[in-house]
């Protein structure tokens, strides 16, 4: 897996190439703002891009929009975009083509080697990742007609499980459930939200998509 | 005598020396305004006899605005060293209104007095010190003249030898001493007219103070919200980061140590790097939020123990009476604290000084070394922090840096509220 980082913080950057070159991970490039992230993309063509959100010049958005010319420029490429705290709106521009290939995550996670690395992969795969903590905090603010106040605890840790990315049998093997149960929650899940029967690998998503659109177009 | 009476007398010499200083320096800026008076009145005597013909009366509003113009200068320059004095607001429209408005006449009344107070009293309180350098000087290089001519200042008879010459010495003297008598009474007496006039009636001042109350606390809010994102900002980008990087490194040691545990040590030194940073630009932000220095000493404590601290021998010269709002304090510290690093850094200087002075409702900071000069915002020293937190509390920042030296950088706070 060849990955491009782009980080403007130094021990960061270097901490981060440290630990993906010891798992054997091709590390492309580290750059620290986004001008010479997009020409690194352009050179290296890796498969998977890590960008901190915050980047010079200004601190604010700089990683997003980055992230965003840099899937535009070559379709399909890996995004895992790296926040020190979460922004609705920034992870809503992220995701707003799509949802594959995407995932946003607070920069702490990258500690949990396990469960970075897992992230990493599953959206160098196509798949998505979503910090649980940008999942519990559109839990915690969702308008009251959206649909997610119906849904009971339970099926609201099954939703967090299955934004981070999760599939059914991890999911059950987290709460400690049969495969079945979770399955069930799934359903009640959609059904709650509204959302039609097929295409089961995409409503997974879509479920958190929708809460994340939702909490963009919010005055 | 004994020793405390002679240490009493010193400090009262130096507070009249101090205050005959401030009482020229105050004439020189009143006599900057009464020659401005000079050229307007000038123009307002040309614009009333272009009245007659007519044509003047297209003039009247512009030449009422730059009277206004004018005397707002002097109530702000006024307020600087007393009583506040609120800027009254637009002139009112139509000539005959303008002319009936109380606020104007007082104006154009203090226009024409303060052609005459204020030229007068400036140049006689230029002249006494220039008086008395001149004559105290004037042993030293009454040599150079033709033999015969006369003396300096208002000895109009002419020097022949040296008995001459040191008379006209001890002249000096006396120059000086009338200066130090008479220069804090001058300043008062040239600002006697603008303080009589300019002041607002008591009812038209009351509504004009509660808009310049409302905006100044408008201000002041605007202050400690961008200080604020000042402490987000550099909590963010400086100790969050640290100690994300913390746990990356300390991820990484983690697997280190199962996998190849020879390069553990040397990840985990890293980590133990990293977080030391990150201990110490916490310091450093708590520090710049309230020193805690100040809350047990005061700002002169506290700046005394910064100078004493600091590698370089400074001296410090503080006079400040009552404290100022806690936010200015803490900014007036972190200026001190930057620039004396700055001394100590960068200016190679044997020594410095730092003022502080309140000057009604502005506390002015100076710091000077005697060091190389040459000190530069654009090379990312701590100036650009100072300016940036200076300019929060909508302060000014003057520094001057020859290349040689010497360095002097001027700050400028309002109080606060």
């Amino acid at each position: 897996m060849r990955i491009v980082i782009a980080e403007d913080e130094p021990l960061l950057r270097e901490g981060l190439a440290l630990l993906l070159k010891a798992e054997g991970l091709e590390v492309a490039a580290t750059v620290d703002s986004p001008g010479p992230f997009l020409e690194a993309i352009d050179r290296h063509k890796p498969d998977v891009a890590i960008v901190d959100v915050r980047m010079p010049p200004t601190h604010t958005d700089e990683g997003i929009v980055a992230a965003v010319e840099a899937r535009r420029r070559q379709p399909g490429l890996a995004v895992l975009v790296l926040s020190a705290y979460v922004e609705q709106a920034f992870a809503a521009e992220l995701f707003a083509g799509s949802a594959k290939s995407v995932g946003y995550l607070l920069k702490e996670r990258v500690g949990r080697v396990e469960t970075f690395l897992a992230a990493l992969h599953r959206v160098a795969e196509g798949g998505t990742a979503i910090d649980p903590e940008v999942i519990s905090q559109l839990l915690t603010q969702t308008r009251p007609d959206s649909g997610l106040e119906q849904l009971s605890g339970r099926e609201r840790d099954v939703l967090e499980l299955m934004a981070e990315g999760l599939g059914n049998t991890a999911i059950a093997d987290r709460l400690v459930v049969t495969g079945n149960a979770v399955h069930k929650h799934i359903r009640n899940i959609f059904a709650k939200l509204g959302l039609p029967p097929d295409d089961m690998a995409d409503r997974r998503v879509t479920a958190v998509l929708r809460y994340l659109e939702q909490t963009q177009r919010r005055p | 005598m004994t020793n405390g009476e002679e240490t009493q007398r010193r400090s009262q010499l130096i507070e009249r020396l101090r205050l005959a200083v401030d009482g020229l320096e105050h004439s020189v800026g009143g006599f900057g305004t009464a020659i401005l008076a000079l050229a307007l009145l000038v123009w307002l005597v040309i614009v009333a006899a272009a009245c007659l013909i007519g044509i003047g009366l297209l003039l009247v509003p512009s030449a009422l605005q730059a009277v206004r113009a004018l005397a707002n200068r002097e109530r702000a320059r006024l307020s600087r060293w007393g009583t506040v004095m609120i800027d009254p607001g637009e002139v009112p429209r139509g000539i005959r209104a303008a002319l009936q408005d109380q606020t104007v006449r007082k104006d154009l009344g203090w226009v024409v007095l303060h052609v005459l107070s204020g030229i007068s009293t400036g140049i006689l309180s230029l002249s006494l010190p220039l008086y008395a350098v001149q004559d105290a000087t004037f042993p030293l290089w009454w040599r150079l003249l033709p033999p015969g001519s006369e003396g300096p200042s208002i000895a109009y008879w002419p020097v022949n030898n040296w008995a001459d010459a040191l008379a006209i010495g001890l002249m000096g003297a006396g120059w000086l001493a009338l200066s130090v008598v008479l220069l804090p009474g001058l300043a008062r007496l040239q600002a006697w007219p603008g303080r009589q006039l300019l002041p607002l009636a008591d009812d038209a001042d009351l509504s004009l103070r509660i808009a310049h109350l409302t905006a100044t606390r408008a201000a002041a809010l605007d202050a400690h919200a961008t200080e604020l994102r000042r402490i987000e900002r550099s909590l963010h980008d400086g100790t969050q980061n640290r100690l994300v990087a913390v746990t990356v490194l300390l991820g990484a040691a983690r697997r280190a140590v199962t996998r190849n545990p020879d390069t553990a040590a040397e990840v985990l030194e890293r980590a133990q790097d990293a977080a030391e940073q990150a201990l110490a630009e916490l310091r450093t932000v708590v520090r710049s939020i309230h020193p805690p220095v100040l809350a047990d000493r005061g700002l002169e404590g506290a700046l005394t123990g910064l100078a004493r601290d600091c590698a370089v021998p400074c001296q410090v010269d503080i006079d400040l009476p009552g404290r100022c709002a806690a936010s200015v304090e803490a900014t007036a510290y972190f200026v001190v604290a930057e620039a004396l690093t700055n001394v100590a850094r960068h200016s190679g200087a044997r020594n410095a000084t730092v003022t502080v002075r309140r000057n009604g409702d502005r506390l002015l900071l100076r710091v000077t070394d005697d060091g190389k000069g040459g000190a530069d915002e654009e090379r990312g020293s701590g100036l650009t922090g100072i300016r940036r937190r200076v300019a929060a509390f909508d302060g000014r920042l003057t520094l001057t840096s020859p290349q040689g030296g010497p360095t002097t950088m001027e700050v400028e706070l309002p109080c606060g509220l």
